[in-house]
Protein backbone atom coordinates (compact mmCIF):
# COMPACT_ATOMS: atom_id res chain seq x y z
CA UNK A 1 0.00 0.00 0.00
CA UNK A 2 1.34 3.27 -1.14
CA UNK A 3 0.67 6.04 1.54
CA UNK A 4 1.34 9.02 -0.91
CA UNK A 5 -1.76 7.78 -3.00
CA UNK A 6 -3.90 6.87 0.37
CA UNK A 7 -3.23 10.89 1.20
CA UNK A 8 -4.07 12.17 -2.69
CA UNK A 9 -7.26 9.85 -2.53
CA UNK A 10 -8.05 10.95 1.42
CA UNK A 11 -6.89 14.95 0.25
CA UNK A 12 -9.64 14.42 -2.22
CA UNK A 13 -12.31 13.37 0.10
CA UNK A 14 -11.84 15.71 1.99
CA UNK A 15 -11.31 18.52 -0.71
CA UNK A 16 -15.04 17.78 -1.47
CA UNK A 17 -16.91 17.53 1.87
CA UNK A 18 -15.08 21.06 2.31
CA UNK A 19 -16.96 22.00 -0.79
CA UNK A 20 -20.14 20.27 0.33
CA UNK A 21 -20.78 20.86 4.10
CA UNK A 22 -24.27 19.88 3.78
CA UNK A 23 -23.27 16.47 3.55
CA UNK A 24 -21.41 17.12 7.47
CA UNK A 25 -24.96 18.71 8.98
CA UNK A 26 -26.05 15.10 10.11
CA UNK A 27 -22.93 14.14 12.45
CA UNK A 28 -22.84 17.67 13.44
CA UNK A 29 -26.39 17.44 14.75
CA UNK A 30 -26.20 14.15 16.30
CA UNK A 31 -22.81 15.83 18.10
CA UNK A 32 -24.67 18.43 19.15
CA UNK A 33 -27.27 16.45 20.68
CA UNK A 34 -24.96 14.35 22.17
CA UNK A 35 -23.43 16.87 23.58
CA UNK A 36 -26.43 19.23 24.86
CA UNK A 37 -28.14 15.89 25.95
CA UNK A 38 -25.97 14.55 28.80
CA UNK A 39 -26.35 18.62 30.53
CA UNK A 40 -30.15 19.02 30.00
CA UNK A 41 -30.36 15.40 32.18
CA UNK A 42 -27.71 15.80 34.83
CA UNK A 43 -28.30 19.92 35.00
CA UNK A 44 -31.27 20.94 33.27
CA UNK A 45 -33.97 18.43 34.36
CA UNK A 46 -32.80 18.85 38.49
CA UNK A 47 -33.12 22.73 38.34
CA UNK A 48 -36.27 22.48 36.10
CA UNK A 49 -38.10 19.88 38.25
CA UNK A 50 -36.46 21.19 41.72
CA UNK A 51 -35.21 17.14 42.37
CA UNK A 52 -31.72 16.54 42.68
CA UNK A 53 -30.53 13.42 40.95
CA UNK A 54 -29.21 12.38 44.72
CA UNK A 55 -32.91 11.81 45.35
CA UNK A 56 -33.81 9.62 43.07
CA UNK A 57 -33.46 6.42 44.84
CA UNK A 58 -32.89 4.08 41.40
CA UNK A 59 -30.12 6.48 39.98
CA UNK A 60 -27.97 6.17 43.40
CA UNK A 61 -28.24 3.01 43.40
CA UNK A 62 -27.32 2.23 39.81
CA UNK A 63 -24.42 4.90 40.08
CA UNK A 64 -23.49 2.99 43.46
CA UNK A 65 -22.92 -0.14 40.75
CA UNK A 66 -20.05 1.28 38.52
CA UNK A 67 -16.73 2.03 40.51
CA UNK A 68 -15.68 5.54 41.25
CA UNK A 69 -13.27 7.87 43.03
CA UNK A 70 -14.47 7.27 47.06
CA UNK A 71 -14.42 11.02 46.79
CA UNK A 72 -17.54 12.26 45.19
CA UNK A 73 -21.31 11.12 46.59
CA UNK A 74 -24.64 12.12 46.17
CA UNK A 75 -24.81 14.42 43.38
CA UNK A 76 -21.56 14.54 41.99
CA UNK A 77 -21.66 10.45 41.92
CA UNK A 78 -24.55 10.39 40.14
CA UNK A 79 -23.58 13.25 37.48
CA UNK A 80 -20.20 11.46 37.21
CA UNK A 81 -22.06 8.14 36.26
CA UNK A 82 -24.29 10.16 33.33
CA UNK A 83 -21.19 11.84 32.34
CA UNK A 84 -19.12 8.39 32.00
CA UNK A 85 -22.10 6.47 30.22
CA UNK A 86 -22.84 9.52 27.93
CA UNK A 87 -19.26 9.74 26.68
CA UNK A 88 -19.58 6.75 25.32
CA UNK A 89 -22.77 7.77 23.60
CA UNK A 90 -21.05 11.05 22.42
CA UNK A 91 -18.04 8.88 20.91
CA UNK A 92 -20.68 6.27 19.24
CA UNK A 93 -23.06 8.98 17.63
CA UNK A 94 -21.26 10.73 15.40
CA UNK A 95 -20.55 7.68 13.53
CA UNK A 96 -24.07 7.04 12.34
CA UNK A 97 -24.11 10.71 10.68
CA UNK A 98 -20.98 9.31 9.23
CA UNK A 99 -22.48 6.34 7.82
CA UNK A 100 -24.23 8.07 5.47
CA UNK A 101 -20.98 9.77 3.66
CA UNK A 102 -19.43 6.54 3.98
CA UNK A 103 -22.33 4.58 2.81
CA UNK A 104 -21.79 6.86 -0.72
CA UNK A 105 -18.18 6.44 -1.06
CA UNK A 106 -18.18 4.05 -3.67
CA UNK A 107 -21.64 4.01 -5.37
CA UNK A 108 -21.42 8.03 -5.57
CA UNK A 109 -18.27 7.88 -7.32
CA UNK A 110 -20.00 5.19 -9.75
CA UNK A 111 -22.74 7.49 -10.26
CA UNK A 112 -20.92 10.56 -11.00
CA UNK A 113 -19.03 8.09 -13.66
CA UNK A 114 -15.51 9.15 -11.70
CA UNK A 115 -14.56 5.94 -10.65
CA UNK A 116 -13.30 4.16 -13.71
CA UNK A 117 -10.66 6.78 -14.82
CA UNK A 118 -9.53 6.21 -10.60
CA UNK A 119 -9.77 2.55 -11.19
CA UNK A 120 -7.51 2.51 -14.40
CA UNK A 121 -4.60 4.21 -12.76
CA UNK A 122 -1.94 2.38 -10.32
CA UNK A 123 -4.40 2.60 -7.38
CA UNK A 124 -5.18 -0.58 -5.53
CA UNK A 125 -8.18 -1.38 -4.19
CA UNK A 126 -7.25 -1.52 -0.34
CA UNK A 127 -5.66 2.21 -1.22
CA UNK A 128 -9.00 3.25 -2.24
CA UNK A 129 -11.24 1.74 0.36
CA UNK A 130 -8.87 2.75 3.19
CA UNK A 131 -8.82 5.94 1.81
CA UNK A 132 -12.87 6.17 1.20
CA UNK A 133 -12.67 5.12 5.67
CA UNK A 134 -10.42 7.67 6.24
CA UNK A 135 -12.31 10.47 3.95
CA UNK A 136 -14.97 10.04 5.99
CA UNK A 137 -13.88 9.29 9.16
CA UNK A 138 -11.31 12.74 9.17
CA UNK A 139 -14.62 15.02 9.05
CA UNK A 140 -16.52 13.15 11.66
CA UNK A 141 -13.37 13.20 14.09
CA UNK A 142 -13.19 16.96 13.07
CA UNK A 143 -16.52 17.83 14.26
CA UNK A 144 -16.45 15.16 17.13
CA UNK A 145 -13.00 16.24 18.88
CA UNK A 146 -14.16 19.76 19.04
CA UNK A 147 -17.60 18.14 20.44
CA UNK A 148 -15.03 16.44 23.02
CA UNK A 149 -13.15 19.46 24.22
CA UNK A 150 -16.45 21.59 24.67
CA UNK A 151 -18.14 18.11 27.14
CA UNK A 152 -15.08 18.52 28.85
CA UNK A 153 -15.53 22.25 29.55
CA UNK A 154 -18.78 22.08 30.42
CA UNK A 155 -18.09 19.04 32.93
CA UNK A 156 -15.54 21.47 34.31
CA UNK A 157 -18.14 24.78 34.16
CA UNK A 158 -21.30 23.24 35.40
CA UNK A 159 -20.65 19.54 37.20
CA UNK A 160 -20.26 19.27 40.70
CA UNK A 161 -16.93 19.75 42.56
CA UNK A 162 -14.39 16.88 41.88
CA UNK A 163 -16.73 15.08 38.87
CA UNK A 164 -13.96 16.56 35.67
CA UNK A 165 -11.29 15.34 37.92
CA UNK A 166 -12.64 11.90 38.40
CA UNK A 167 -13.15 11.81 35.00
CA UNK A 168 -9.66 11.91 33.42
CA UNK A 169 -8.40 8.87 34.34
CA UNK A 170 -6.72 6.16 31.60
CA UNK A 171 -10.35 4.75 31.30
CA UNK A 172 -11.78 7.78 29.47
CA UNK A 173 -8.59 8.59 27.80
CA UNK A 174 -9.05 4.63 26.39
CA UNK A 175 -12.01 5.71 25.14
CA UNK A 176 -11.27 8.90 23.25
CA UNK A 177 -8.23 7.28 21.77
CA UNK A 178 -8.75 3.78 21.04
CA UNK A 179 -12.65 2.90 21.12
CA UNK A 180 -14.24 5.35 19.62
CA UNK A 181 -12.06 5.81 16.61
CA UNK A 182 -11.76 1.92 16.39
CA UNK A 183 -15.94 1.48 16.48
CA UNK A 184 -15.88 4.27 13.92
CA UNK A 185 -13.16 2.58 11.25
CA UNK A 186 -15.36 -0.88 11.95
CA UNK A 187 -18.74 1.12 11.33
CA UNK A 188 -17.60 3.24 8.27
CA UNK A 189 -15.61 -0.11 6.40
CA UNK A 190 -18.87 -2.04 6.85
CA UNK A 191 -20.37 1.00 5.32
CA UNK A 192 -17.84 1.14 2.39
CA UNK A 193 -18.20 -2.70 1.69
CA UNK A 194 -22.40 -1.80 1.80
CA UNK A 195 -21.61 0.84 -0.70
CA UNK A 196 -19.49 -1.75 -3.31
CA UNK A 197 -22.16 -3.78 -3.03
CA UNK A 198 -25.05 -1.79 -4.29
CA UNK A 199 -26.12 -0.12 -6.98
CA UNK A 200 -27.56 2.92 -5.82
CA UNK A 201 -26.93 5.23 -3.23
CA UNK A 202 -30.49 5.20 -1.33
CA UNK A 203 -29.77 1.34 -0.98
CA UNK A 204 -26.82 2.01 0.54
CA UNK A 205 -28.18 4.20 2.79
CA UNK A 206 -30.97 2.24 3.74
CA UNK A 207 -27.97 -0.86 4.75
CA UNK A 208 -26.06 1.88 6.44
CA UNK A 209 -28.85 2.80 9.20
CA UNK A 210 -29.22 -1.14 9.58
CA UNK A 211 -25.23 -0.83 10.65
CA UNK A 212 -26.14 1.36 13.27
CA UNK A 213 -28.25 -1.31 15.24
CA UNK A 214 -25.28 -2.79 17.28
CA UNK A 215 -24.60 0.51 18.61
CA UNK A 216 -27.93 1.22 19.55
CA UNK A 217 -27.95 -1.58 21.63
CA UNK A 218 -24.68 -0.78 23.33
CA UNK A 219 -26.37 2.79 24.22
CA UNK A 220 -29.57 0.78 25.64
CA UNK A 221 -27.13 -0.99 27.87
CA UNK A 222 -25.27 2.12 28.56
CA UNK A 223 -28.61 3.65 29.80
CA UNK A 224 -29.90 1.06 31.92
CA UNK A 225 -26.66 0.39 33.65
CA UNK A 226 -26.00 -2.46 32.69
CA UNK A 227 -22.96 -2.27 30.80
CA UNK A 228 -19.72 -1.02 32.72
CA UNK A 229 -16.46 -1.71 30.84
CA UNK A 230 -13.36 -1.84 33.11
CA UNK A 231 -10.12 -0.39 31.72
CA UNK A 232 -8.82 -3.63 30.64
CA UNK A 233 -11.90 -4.54 28.86
CA UNK A 234 -11.88 -1.16 26.81
CA UNK A 235 -8.97 -1.62 26.14
CA UNK A 236 -9.29 -5.40 24.64
CA UNK A 237 -12.80 -4.48 23.01
CA UNK A 238 -10.28 -1.53 21.30
CA UNK A 239 -7.60 -4.17 20.16
CA UNK A 240 -10.38 -6.47 19.22
CA UNK A 241 -12.35 -3.26 17.25
CA UNK A 242 -9.21 -2.73 15.42
CA UNK A 243 -8.41 -6.28 14.50
CA UNK A 244 -11.89 -6.18 13.51
CA UNK A 245 -11.44 -2.97 11.09
CA UNK A 246 -8.57 -4.88 9.59
CA UNK A 247 -10.11 -7.61 8.63
CA UNK A 248 -13.08 -5.77 7.13
CA UNK A 249 -10.93 -4.07 5.44
CA UNK A 250 -9.72 -7.50 3.78
CA UNK A 251 -13.22 -8.72 3.37
CA UNK A 252 -14.07 -5.22 1.34
CA UNK A 253 -10.70 -5.71 -0.85
CA UNK A 254 -11.98 -9.09 -1.35
CA UNK A 255 -15.78 -8.21 -2.44
CA UNK A 256 -14.35 -5.10 -4.21
CA UNK A 257 -14.76 -6.39 -7.54
CA UNK A 258 -13.93 -3.78 -10.09
CA UNK A 259 -15.21 -5.45 -13.17
CA UNK A 260 -18.72 -5.69 -11.97
CA UNK A 261 -19.09 -2.23 -11.20
CA UNK A 262 -17.60 -0.80 -13.81
CA UNK A 263 -19.83 -3.58 -16.07
CA UNK A 264 -22.60 -4.36 -14.47
CA UNK A 265 -23.65 -1.09 -12.42
CA UNK A 266 -25.51 1.20 -14.09
CA UNK B 1 4.01 -1.60 -26.94
CA UNK B 2 0.69 -3.52 -26.30
CA UNK B 3 -0.56 -6.56 -27.65
CA UNK B 4 -4.05 -8.74 -27.30
CA UNK B 5 -3.71 -12.39 -28.49
CA UNK B 6 -6.89 -14.04 -28.60
CA UNK B 7 -8.75 -11.73 -26.62
CA UNK B 8 -12.52 -12.99 -25.82
CA UNK B 9 -15.22 -11.78 -23.29
CA UNK B 10 -18.38 -13.30 -22.24
CA UNK B 11 -20.93 -11.99 -20.30
CA UNK B 12 -23.51 -13.93 -19.15
CA UNK B 13 -23.82 -16.59 -22.40
CA UNK B 14 -23.34 -13.36 -24.14
CA UNK B 15 -19.67 -12.86 -26.24
CA UNK B 16 -19.08 -9.42 -26.45
CA UNK B 17 -15.40 -9.75 -27.74
CA UNK B 18 -14.54 -12.94 -30.05
CA UNK B 19 -11.04 -14.19 -29.95
CA UNK B 20 -9.77 -10.63 -31.07
CA UNK B 21 -5.68 -10.27 -31.55
CA UNK B 22 -3.62 -7.38 -32.76
CA UNK B 23 -0.95 -5.52 -31.66
CA UNK B 24 -0.27 -1.72 -31.31
CA UNK B 25 3.63 -1.00 -32.14
CA UNK B 26 6.02 1.95 -30.69
CA UNK B 27 4.81 5.45 -32.56
CA UNK B 28 1.67 3.99 -34.25
CA UNK B 29 -2.01 5.15 -33.66
CA UNK B 30 -4.56 2.42 -34.05
CA UNK B 31 -7.82 3.52 -34.45
CA UNK B 32 -10.55 0.91 -33.66
CA UNK B 33 -13.94 1.21 -35.25
CA UNK B 34 -16.74 -0.54 -34.96
CA UNK B 35 -20.82 0.13 -34.68
CA UNK B 36 -22.37 0.50 -30.69
CA UNK B 37 -22.26 -2.58 -29.05
CA UNK B 38 -19.30 -3.93 -31.12
CA UNK B 39 -16.94 -4.73 -28.12
CA UNK B 40 -14.49 -1.59 -28.39
CA UNK B 41 -15.15 -0.44 -24.99
CA UNK B 42 -14.79 -3.77 -23.82
CA UNK B 43 -11.69 -3.93 -25.49
CA UNK B 44 -9.95 -1.33 -23.95
CA UNK B 45 -10.87 -2.09 -20.78
CA UNK B 46 -9.89 -5.38 -21.07
CA UNK B 47 -6.36 -3.71 -22.32
CA UNK B 48 -6.39 -1.16 -19.62
CA UNK B 49 -6.75 -4.14 -16.93
CA UNK B 50 -9.98 -3.11 -15.87
CA UNK B 51 -11.75 -6.31 -17.41
CA UNK B 52 -10.37 -9.39 -16.90
CA UNK B 53 -10.37 -11.51 -20.48
CA UNK B 54 -12.62 -14.91 -20.54
CA UNK B 55 -10.00 -15.79 -22.53
CA UNK B 56 -6.83 -14.83 -24.25
CA UNK B 57 -3.89 -12.52 -22.70
CA UNK B 58 -2.64 -9.06 -23.09
CA UNK B 59 0.79 -7.77 -22.74
CA UNK B 60 1.77 -4.05 -22.21
CA UNK B 61 5.36 -3.74 -22.98
CA UNK B 62 6.01 -6.97 -23.35
CA UNK B 63 4.86 -8.25 -19.65
CA UNK B 64 1.64 -10.19 -19.60
CA UNK B 65 -1.38 -7.83 -17.41
CA UNK B 66 -2.00 -9.78 -14.95
CA UNK B 67 -3.59 -9.21 -11.33
CA UNK B 68 0.05 -8.83 -9.97
CA UNK B 69 1.30 -6.92 -12.61
CA UNK B 70 -1.41 -4.48 -13.39
CA UNK B 71 -0.90 -1.68 -11.05
CA UNK B 72 2.49 -1.45 -12.35
CA UNK B 73 1.31 -1.67 -15.68
CA UNK B 74 -1.69 0.59 -15.42
CA UNK B 75 0.84 3.38 -14.17
CA UNK B 76 2.53 3.19 -17.69
CA UNK B 77 -1.02 3.41 -19.37
CA UNK B 78 -2.82 6.62 -20.05
CA UNK B 79 -6.30 5.69 -20.60
CA UNK B 80 -9.17 8.06 -21.78
CA UNK B 81 -12.33 6.60 -20.51
CA UNK B 82 -15.91 7.19 -22.72
CA UNK B 83 -17.03 9.71 -20.04
CA UNK B 84 -14.72 12.20 -18.32
CA UNK B 85 -15.20 11.17 -15.18
CA UNK B 86 -13.70 14.49 -13.10
CA UNK B 87 -15.16 15.35 -9.48
CA UNK B 88 -17.63 18.02 -9.90
CA UNK B 89 -16.93 19.72 -6.72
CA UNK B 90 -13.07 19.80 -7.73
CA UNK B 91 -11.29 22.75 -9.36
CA UNK B 92 -9.35 21.74 -12.78
CA UNK B 93 -6.22 21.94 -11.00
CA UNK B 94 -7.30 20.16 -8.16
CA UNK B 95 -8.84 17.18 -10.70
CA UNK B 96 -5.43 17.09 -12.28
CA UNK B 97 -3.48 17.46 -9.02
CA UNK B 98 -4.96 14.15 -7.65
CA UNK B 99 -4.26 12.16 -10.54
CA UNK B 100 -0.43 13.56 -10.74
CA UNK B 101 -0.40 12.56 -6.43
CA UNK B 102 -1.03 8.59 -7.66
CA UNK B 103 1.44 8.74 -10.44
CA UNK B 104 3.83 10.05 -7.85
CA UNK B 105 5.02 12.76 -10.07
CA UNK B 106 7.63 15.08 -9.09
CA UNK B 107 7.11 18.32 -9.45
CA UNK B 108 3.43 18.29 -10.01
CA UNK B 109 3.07 22.30 -10.09
CA UNK B 110 4.95 22.31 -13.38
CA UNK B 111 3.88 19.05 -15.31
CA UNK B 112 0.10 20.58 -13.93
CA UNK B 113 0.83 23.92 -15.58
CA UNK B 114 1.98 22.17 -18.96
CA UNK B 115 -0.75 20.49 -19.26
CA UNK B 116 -2.89 22.73 -18.86
CA UNK B 117 -1.01 25.24 -20.88
CA UNK B 118 -1.11 22.49 -23.90
CA UNK B 119 -4.76 21.94 -24.07
CA UNK B 120 -5.78 26.37 -23.22
CA UNK B 121 -7.13 25.13 -20.07
CA UNK B 122 -4.96 27.58 -18.35
CA UNK B 123 -7.59 30.14 -17.90
CA UNK B 124 -10.34 27.18 -16.47
CA UNK B 125 -7.42 25.90 -14.31
CA UNK B 126 -9.49 27.09 -11.03
CA UNK B 127 -12.84 26.63 -12.18
CA UNK B 128 -14.80 23.75 -10.92
CA UNK B 129 -15.21 20.68 -13.10
CA UNK B 130 -18.84 21.20 -12.85
CA UNK B 131 -18.64 24.52 -14.41
CA UNK B 132 -16.96 23.28 -17.61
CA UNK B 133 -18.53 22.82 -21.00
CA UNK B 134 -18.51 19.26 -22.37
CA UNK B 135 -15.72 19.88 -24.60
CA UNK B 136 -13.18 21.31 -21.71
CA UNK B 137 -14.21 18.14 -19.72
CA UNK B 138 -13.21 15.94 -22.65
CA UNK B 139 -10.00 18.05 -22.67
CA UNK B 140 -9.15 18.15 -18.91
CA UNK B 141 -9.85 14.32 -18.87
CA UNK B 142 -7.40 13.91 -22.07
CA UNK B 143 -5.01 15.99 -20.09
CA UNK B 144 -5.17 13.73 -17.41
CA UNK B 145 -4.53 11.27 -19.36
CA UNK B 146 -1.26 12.06 -20.55
CA UNK B 147 -0.27 13.88 -17.41
CA UNK B 148 2.25 11.26 -16.48
CA UNK B 149 3.76 10.97 -19.78
CA UNK B 150 2.56 7.33 -20.50
CA UNK B 151 4.27 5.07 -23.71
CA UNK B 152 0.85 3.16 -24.03
CA UNK B 153 -2.16 5.85 -24.46
CA UNK B 154 -5.89 4.16 -24.80
CA UNK B 155 -8.43 6.89 -25.95
CA UNK B 156 -12.04 5.80 -25.98
CA UNK B 157 -13.53 8.82 -28.41
CA UNK B 158 -11.26 11.52 -27.83
CA UNK B 159 -12.32 13.99 -29.77
CA UNK B 160 -15.85 13.48 -28.92
CA UNK B 161 -18.09 16.43 -27.81
CA UNK B 162 -15.14 18.46 -29.13
CA UNK B 163 -15.53 21.29 -31.94
CA UNK B 164 -13.68 21.10 -35.04
CA UNK B 165 -10.57 23.60 -34.12
CA UNK B 166 -9.62 21.00 -30.67
CA UNK B 167 -10.49 18.57 -32.38
CA UNK B 168 -7.81 19.34 -34.67
CA UNK B 169 -5.75 20.20 -32.00
CA UNK B 170 -5.65 17.13 -30.20
CA UNK B 171 -5.10 15.13 -33.54
CA UNK B 172 -2.07 16.91 -33.35
CA UNK B 173 -1.59 15.97 -29.91
CA UNK B 174 -1.65 12.11 -31.20
CA UNK B 175 0.72 12.96 -34.00
CA UNK B 176 3.06 14.15 -31.66
CA UNK B 177 2.52 11.39 -29.23
CA UNK B 178 3.39 8.93 -31.64
CA UNK B 179 6.43 11.07 -32.97
CA UNK B 180 7.64 10.49 -29.03
CA UNK B 181 7.33 7.05 -29.64
CA UNK B 182 4.03 6.19 -27.83
CA UNK B 183 1.71 3.06 -28.79
CA UNK B 184 -2.19 4.94 -29.42
CA UNK B 185 -5.28 3.12 -29.63
CA UNK B 186 -8.37 4.88 -30.68
CA UNK B 187 -11.49 3.80 -30.27
CA UNK B 188 -13.77 5.96 -32.43
CA UNK B 189 -17.04 6.22 -34.66
CA UNK B 190 -15.69 8.69 -36.87
CA UNK B 191 -14.46 7.34 -39.81
CA UNK B 192 -12.96 10.77 -40.70
CA UNK B 193 -11.00 11.00 -38.13
CA UNK B 194 -9.64 7.29 -38.33
CA UNK B 195 -8.55 8.19 -41.86
CA UNK B 196 -6.25 11.52 -40.64
CA UNK B 197 -4.90 10.19 -37.52
CA UNK B 198 -4.17 6.19 -37.90
CA UNK B 199 -1.82 4.24 -38.99
CA UNK B 200 -3.99 1.23 -39.06
CA UNK B 201 -7.68 0.45 -39.20
CA UNK B 202 -9.30 -2.31 -37.13
CA UNK B 203 -12.42 -2.79 -37.92
CA UNK B 204 -14.21 -5.12 -34.38
CA UNK B 205 -17.49 -6.38 -34.66
CA UNK B 206 -17.53 -9.10 -31.64
CA UNK B 207 -14.45 -10.27 -33.73
CA UNK B 208 -12.06 -8.34 -35.05
CA UNK B 209 -13.48 -8.03 -39.25
CA UNK B 210 -10.40 -6.34 -40.57
CA UNK B 211 -7.04 -4.54 -39.44
CA UNK B 212 -4.77 -2.80 -42.24
CA UNK B 213 -3.70 0.73 -43.28
CA UNK B 214 -6.57 3.03 -44.61
CA UNK B 215 -5.28 2.75 -48.08
CA UNK B 216 -4.98 -0.71 -47.83
CA UNK B 217 -8.71 -1.36 -46.69
CA UNK B 218 -9.96 1.14 -49.10
CA UNK B 219 -8.08 -1.25 -51.85
CA UNK B 220 -9.96 -4.58 -51.11
CA UNK B 221 -13.13 -2.85 -52.61
CA UNK B 222 -11.68 -1.33 -55.47
CA UNK B 223 -13.61 -2.11 -58.52
CA UNK B 224 -11.64 -1.45 -61.56
CA UNK B 225 -13.27 1.74 -61.94
CA UNK B 226 -10.93 4.75 -63.60
CA UNK B 227 -11.56 7.99 -64.21
CA UNK B 228 -10.09 10.05 -67.21
CA UNK B 229 -10.28 13.50 -67.09
CA UNK B 230 -9.52 15.39 -70.57
CA UNK B 231 -8.88 18.83 -71.77
CA UNK B 232 -12.05 19.70 -73.97
CA UNK B 233 -15.13 17.84 -75.23
CA UNK B 234 -14.93 13.53 -74.50
CA UNK B 235 -17.13 13.24 -77.44
CA UNK B 236 -14.58 12.90 -80.44
CA UNK B 237 -12.76 10.23 -78.79
CA UNK B 238 -15.95 7.92 -77.56
CA UNK B 239 -14.84 5.35 -80.04
CA UNK B 240 -11.68 4.50 -78.84
CA UNK B 241 -12.47 4.70 -74.96
CA UNK B 242 -15.61 2.26 -75.84
CA UNK B 243 -13.08 -0.75 -77.53
CA UNK B 244 -12.19 -0.78 -73.58
CA UNK B 245 -16.03 -0.33 -71.98
CA UNK B 246 -18.81 -0.16 -73.80
CA UNK B 247 -20.66 1.99 -71.53
CA UNK B 248 -18.12 4.66 -70.34
CA UNK B 249 -20.21 7.42 -67.69
CA UNK B 250 -19.69 11.11 -69.29
CA UNK B 251 -19.68 13.75 -67.25
CA UNK B 252 -18.90 16.65 -68.58
CA UNK B 253 -14.98 16.24 -69.19
CA UNK B 254 -14.88 13.33 -67.35
CA UNK B 255 -15.47 9.91 -68.11
CA UNK B 256 -15.08 6.97 -65.92
CA UNK B 257 -14.68 3.32 -66.98
CA UNK B 258 -14.95 -0.16 -65.65
CA UNK B 259 -11.94 -2.01 -66.12
CA UNK B 260 -11.40 -5.15 -64.94
CA UNK B 261 -7.77 -5.76 -65.72
CA UNK B 262 -7.14 -1.89 -65.03
CA UNK B 263 -3.23 -3.11 -65.02
CA UNK B 264 -2.66 -3.85 -68.30
CA UNK B 265 -5.58 -1.78 -69.68
CA UNK B 266 -4.78 1.52 -68.61
CA UNK B 267 -1.67 2.03 -69.86
CA UNK B 268 -3.23 0.58 -73.35
CA UNK B 269 -6.05 3.31 -73.20
CA UNK B 270 -3.44 6.15 -72.37
CA UNK B 271 -1.80 5.28 -75.37
CA UNK B 272 -4.85 4.91 -77.94
CA UNK B 273 -5.78 8.27 -76.33
CA UNK B 274 -2.30 9.91 -76.78
CA UNK B 275 -2.21 8.76 -80.54
CA UNK B 276 -5.73 10.25 -81.34
CA UNK B 277 -4.53 13.24 -79.90
CA UNK B 278 -6.39 13.52 -76.90
CA UNK B 279 -5.62 15.78 -74.33
CA UNK B 280 -5.34 13.41 -70.93
CA UNK B 281 -5.52 15.94 -67.72
CA UNK B 282 -6.11 13.19 -65.85
CA UNK B 283 -6.24 9.43 -64.82
CA UNK B 284 -6.99 7.96 -61.36
CA UNK B 285 -8.51 4.64 -59.92
CA UNK B 286 -11.84 5.46 -58.12
CA UNK B 287 -10.79 5.24 -54.56
CA UNK B 288 -14.07 3.92 -52.60
CA UNK B 289 -14.31 6.13 -48.77
CA UNK B 290 -13.09 4.41 -45.93
CA UNK B 291 -16.91 4.84 -44.62
CA UNK B 292 -17.66 2.31 -47.76
CA UNK B 293 -15.38 0.07 -46.72
CA UNK B 294 -16.14 -0.39 -43.13
CA UNK B 295 -20.29 -0.45 -44.30
CA UNK B 296 -18.94 -3.57 -46.69
CA UNK B 297 -16.99 -5.22 -44.22
CA UNK B 298 -19.45 -5.34 -40.81
CA UNK B 299 -22.20 -6.13 -44.17
CA UNK B 300 -20.15 -9.06 -44.49
CA UNK B 301 -19.31 -10.16 -41.27
CA UNK B 302 -23.30 -9.87 -40.17
CA UNK B 303 -23.98 -12.29 -43.15
CA UNK B 304 -21.32 -14.73 -41.29
CA UNK B 305 -22.41 -17.47 -39.42
CA UNK B 306 -21.73 -17.04 -35.89
CA UNK B 307 -18.88 -18.99 -34.50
Amino acid sequence: MKKYRVRALVGKELREVSRNLAVLLPVGIVTMVALVLPFVVAMGIPAITGHPLGDDRDLVNVSGAIPGPGYLAGEARVQYFLFQQFLLVFLLMPITGAMALAAHAVVGEKQARTLEPLLATPVTTAELLVAKVLGALAPTLGIALPGLVLYFAGIAALAEPGVLRAMLVPRTLLMIGLLGPAAALVSLQAAIVVSSRVNDARTAQQFGVLLILPLTVVLIAQFTGSLWLTTAQLALIGLGLLALWAALTLVSVVLFERETILTRWR
Amino acid sequence: MIAAQGLSRAFGGRTVVDAVSFEVNRSEIVALLGPNGAGKTTTMRMLAGLVKPTRGSVHVLGVELTRATGPDLRARIGFLTESPGLWDRLTVRENLRVYASIYGIADADRVIARALDLFELTPHGLARAAELSKGMRQKVALARALLHEPPVLLLDEPTSGLDPEIARSVRALLRERRAAGCAILVSTHNLDEAERVADRVAVLHGRLVAIDRPAALRQRLMTGRVVVRLAGDPAPHLPIVRRFDAAPEVDGASLTLSLPRAEQEVPALVRALAAAGAGIVEVRHEMPALEDVYLRLLGEDRGRPAS
